[in-house]
């Protein structure tokens, strides 16, 4: 006991910094040497095994991104055949029943299976690089996590390639999507997507905060956190409290389909408006899970091409955490057409227009920081700047979607459409294609093109305008949502031509991104570390970065690291380079607590998402499902708990068995200063 | 001769109880999460019983309309077998943290048999209830708060299964002591959060 208690308390509880001396020759063989066994270390499995079994979180995040992006072709395409349709009235190119299909699959493709995803796996490729950390916290859920997301966007389209997919709308209210309304399995396979999303959503978060909080390099103390991590973090809570909400949903939706129960069966004293509030209050949450990632894109591009501080870092971190908390406070606007209490509805009200203030604080903060500084208008700062633009429109036409009269005189109207689609494009997808273009060079190595970027860039700006501005005067004219058309008499045609001209104008930006992104992949300038002259961690290593991410981990001397950087800035010394360690420090401080040995690579997680996929897929048709399934998954979790960790990779131990004993310090002595 | 600063992590551990394990962060943020969850369902009970004039709804029977107040029984037994079940556990945790082998495997086997015990009673106590998850909205949001611990429960009792063999059969390494010090989290929760469902699913009605 008194041995135990020692020894905790003779952790070190400051980063002593001692030098190390030596021949240049012999540092930089010895150097050589360890970059070689981490080489093998951290080698990473190949072929189709390798596709199932790699935790890199860098393979994995760009497969997340990938995966992603083709979720987000196939939305567009989904929203460029509905605006084919409406483009004229009386049109019949799509029949009701598969434009019911295709809206509901475009914003359940969008939300769930494009936007979530795609911002989560932006933070699993880039919390590790810029806290300085070799991996996230726990890599095998990370692999856990993608196949279950992958599985749950394959069997939404399952569906509406086999004419089954759901058309109650992406949030699949009552009692249009209930058992007595939608029979068949329509509804069944949007509610198991839902479970498949956001089990993958939850673990994102869990690895986010974790490698946030546990794995960054000593001296980055959570107020020198990069505002990118930050926003990360704020946007993993929020799905760790908002998410079990829709879990809750689509599982009693499901329930009530399969096994008759009846959480929102009138008739037996269940409640349809139940199903409103649940999937709201995860809902509303989920704009700012979207959004607050892309607050995190902006700063750093604003830094990067600014060339100088951010203006406000700590207002800017408690805006983000204020629009966390507000984010959860808001929920019932989305129902003021229901019977909501006055008070209820007045305190809804107040919190939508509250939620304006931090929003307009990050605003400021980044127009102070570019203010008077010399722009280096770059691709990236341009989508930023459109954001401004585009972002600035959509919170106007919150506000008054905040307020009762004017809600429920536009309510489910295109003026709705307009709005959501000028929040979450503007406030999202324009600064994550600015961060597609500020940090492709460092996933590729290479730049895209700045002319092709600006091409792409003005498309995308004026296309969008084009298709969504004109919503805001159809919605006031009395347009209806999710009509699949209307009649000549309304005089609505000129405004939907117009939107649907401006479609094929925002598809054709996107169109130029692919291209460019292709062309840049094979033949793009050759980029260099540091292309932009950027200040954080994720610059100071090669581009693509090797696998074990940093060969020393760094200590960062500011909020700034790269830019703050003494000549003699101290490393971290003393991770195996046979194993896979990674440092763990203090929460607050950074302080150096443990050499933590991550797990390798391995088949099982795969498998346990097969495992889920068996339950909730075969679920769709006997509850018998759900028990096979949790015996496969019990048979691989027990696997996993006996099997190899791999902590020492093979190659490697054999390799280290043979050459001689090396000390964990690698052959380098330090000695006190 | 070139000289560079360093700081030497060397003599560090590799695992070390609670804040310190990435492990024990993992454990309690899903913990959170399916606390967020339970809040949610406890939320749900309660909005569902504003459409009940009687909650639980009366049964009209031959005789008599009854008021099927869930029985206390089976409830109570559970709870008491939990609630006992945290003494061993609190050694175990103790026992991990010493580094007592023996505490361990004697603690672990004393909380999985409760956790059994109390896992057959819970199937009891389904039938406890009067009502069947499909014959109203009372029925489905009982049977699913009692379906969704009992899932806990079940997972609890495998991991400290797992957990058994292991340090039966293998190491009592850091790495596993450090397990157990998370699954003790983990049993206390499951003890928490049923004592909070123990008083809504059998009092509140009670209480009018």
């Amino acid at each position: 006991m008194k041995k135990e208690e020692q020894e905790l308390r003779d952790l070190p509880r400051s980063n002593k910094v001692t030098r190390i001396e030596m021949e240049d020759e012999d540092l930089a063989a010895a150097m050589q040497r360890e970059r070689e066994e981490l080489e093998r270390t951290w080698a990473r499995p190949t072929g189709l095994r390798g596709w199932f079994s790699d935790t890199d979180h860098k393979a994995i995040a760009k497969r997340y991104i990938v995966t992603a992006f083709v979720f987000f072709v196939l939305g567009g395409l989904e929203a460029a055949l509905m605006r084919i349709q409406l483009s004229r009235p009386e049109n019949h190119f799509l029949s009701p029943d598969r434009y019911n299909q295709l809206f509901t699959v475009h914003g359940s493709t969008m939300m769930f299976l494009f936007a979530v995803p795609i911002m989560t796996a932006m933070g699993i490729y880039f919390v590790p690089l810029m806290v300085g950390a070799r991996d996230v916290a726990f890599p095998r859920l990370n692999l856990y996590g993608y196949y279950t997301y992958l599985i749950g966007g394959i069997l939404l389209y399952v569906g509406l390639f086999s004419n089954t997919g759901p058309d109650a709308g992406w949030f699949a209210y009552v009692p249009l999507s209930g058992p007595a309304f939608t029979p068949g399995k329509r509804s069944d396979i949007w509610a198991q997507m839902i479970t498949f999303t956001e089990l993958s959503s939850l673990v994102g978060a869990v690895i986010v905060i974790g490698t946030a909080f546990k794995m960054r390099a000593p001296g980055m103390s959570l107020n020198r956190l990069p505002l990118f991590v930050w926003a990360q973090v704020v946007t993993s809570f929020m799905i760790i409290f908002a998410m079990p909400a829709v879990m809750l949903a689509s599982s009693f939706l499901a329930s009530d389909r399969l096994i008759d129960t009846h959480f929102f069966n009138p008739a037996e004293g269940g409640d349809a408006i139940l199903y409103q509030h649940l999937f709201w209050f995860f809902g509303h949450p989920e704009v700012y899970i979207i959004f607050i990632p892309a607050l995190g894109f902006i700063s750093p591009i604003i830094v990067t091409f600014a060339r100088r501080k951010i203006f406000g870092y700590v207002a800017l971190v408690l805006s983000l955490i204020s629009t966390g908390f507000i984010g959860f406070g808001l929920w019932v606007h989305h129902m003021f057409a229901t019977p909501i209490p006055q008070m209820g509805q007045s305190f809804f009200t107040a919190a939508s227009m509250m939620i304006a203030i931090p929003s307009g604080v990050q605003i400021f903060c980044w127009i102070a920081t570019l203010w008077g500084s010399k722009l280096n208008l770059k691709t990236p700062l341009l989508f930023v700047l459109g954001f401004f633009a585009i972002f600035v429109l959509g919170g106007l036409t919150g506000l008054m979607l905040a307020s009762v009269p004017l809600d429920l005189q536009i309510h489910d109207t295109f003026f709705v459409v307009a709005h959501l689609h000028y929040v979450l494009i503007g406030g999202s997808v324009f600064p994550l294609f600015g961060a597609f273009y500020y940090w492709f060079p460092k996933w590729t190595g290479r730049m895209l093109s700045e002319r092709a970027g600006h091409w792409n860039f003005w498309l995308m700006f004026i296309g969008f305008n084009l298709v969504f501005f004109p919503m805001h005067k159809l919605g006031l004219n009395g347009m209806p949502r999710r009509v699949y058309t209307y009649l000549p008499e309304t005089g609505w045609g000129t405004l939907n031509l117009i939107a649907s001209i401006g479609a094929f104008v925002l598809a054709a930006g996107v169109l130029v991104f692919i291209i460019n992104a292709v062309w840049a992949y094979r033949a793009g300038v050759v980029a260099g570390d540091n292309p932009w002259g950027a200040d954080s961690l994720e610059w100071s290593v090669s581009s693509p970065p090797p696998n074990y991410n940093f060969h020393n981990i760094p200590v960062v001397q500011g909020r700034y690291p790269i830019w703050q950087a003494t000549a003699d800035a101290p490393v971290v010394r003393g991770l195996s380079t046979k194993k896979r360690e990674t440092l763990v420090t203090s929460v607050l401080d950074a302080q150096p607590e443990l050499r933590f040995e991550i797990p390798g690579p391995s088949i099982l997680p795969s498998l346990l998402s097969l495992a889920t996929g068996v339950a909730f897929i075969a679920g769709i048709f006997t509850p018998w499902a759900f028990l096979v399934g949790a015996i496969l998954a019990g048979i691989v979790l027990t696997c996993w708990f006996f099997g190899d960790p791999n902590y020492e990779n093979k190659i490697a131990r054999e390799s280290g068995e043979k050459s001689e004993k090396v000390s964990p310090r690698g052959g380098l002595q330090p000695k006190e200063v | 001769m070139s000289t560079r600063a360093v700081i030497d992590i060397s003599e560090l551990p590799h695992h070390e109880f609670d804040t310190y394990d990435p492990v024990w962060w993992g454990n309690n943020l899903l913990l959170a999460i399916e606390t967020s969850m339970f809040a949610i369902l406890i939320a749900t009970y309660f909005y569902l019983r504003q459409n009940f004039e009687l909650w639980p709804p009366p049964v009209a029977q031959l005789t008599a309309t009854l008021r099927p107040l869930p029985q206390l029984g089976y409830g109570t037994a559970v709870t008491i077998l939990l609630v006992f079940s945290c003494a061993p556990m609190v050694l175990t945790d103790k026992g991990a943290r010493r580094g007592s082998r023996f505490v361990c495997q004697i603690g672990l086997i004393i909380c999985i048999l409760c956790a059994l015990a109390a896992t057959i009673l819970r199937g009891f106590e389904f039938s406890a209830v009067y009502f069947r998850w499909d014959s109203n909205a009372y029925g489905s949001v009982v049977w699913f708060m009692l379906g969704m611990h009992m899932m806990h429960l079940l997972i609890l009792t495998t991991e400290s299964v797992l957990l058994t063999i292991w340090i039966f059969t293998r190491e009592f390494d850091m790495k596993h002591r450090v397990d157990i010090v998370t699954v003790a989290v983990y049993w206390y929760w499951v003890t928490a959060i049923w004592i909070v469902l123990y008083a809504i699913i059998y009092f509140t009605p009670r209480l009018g």
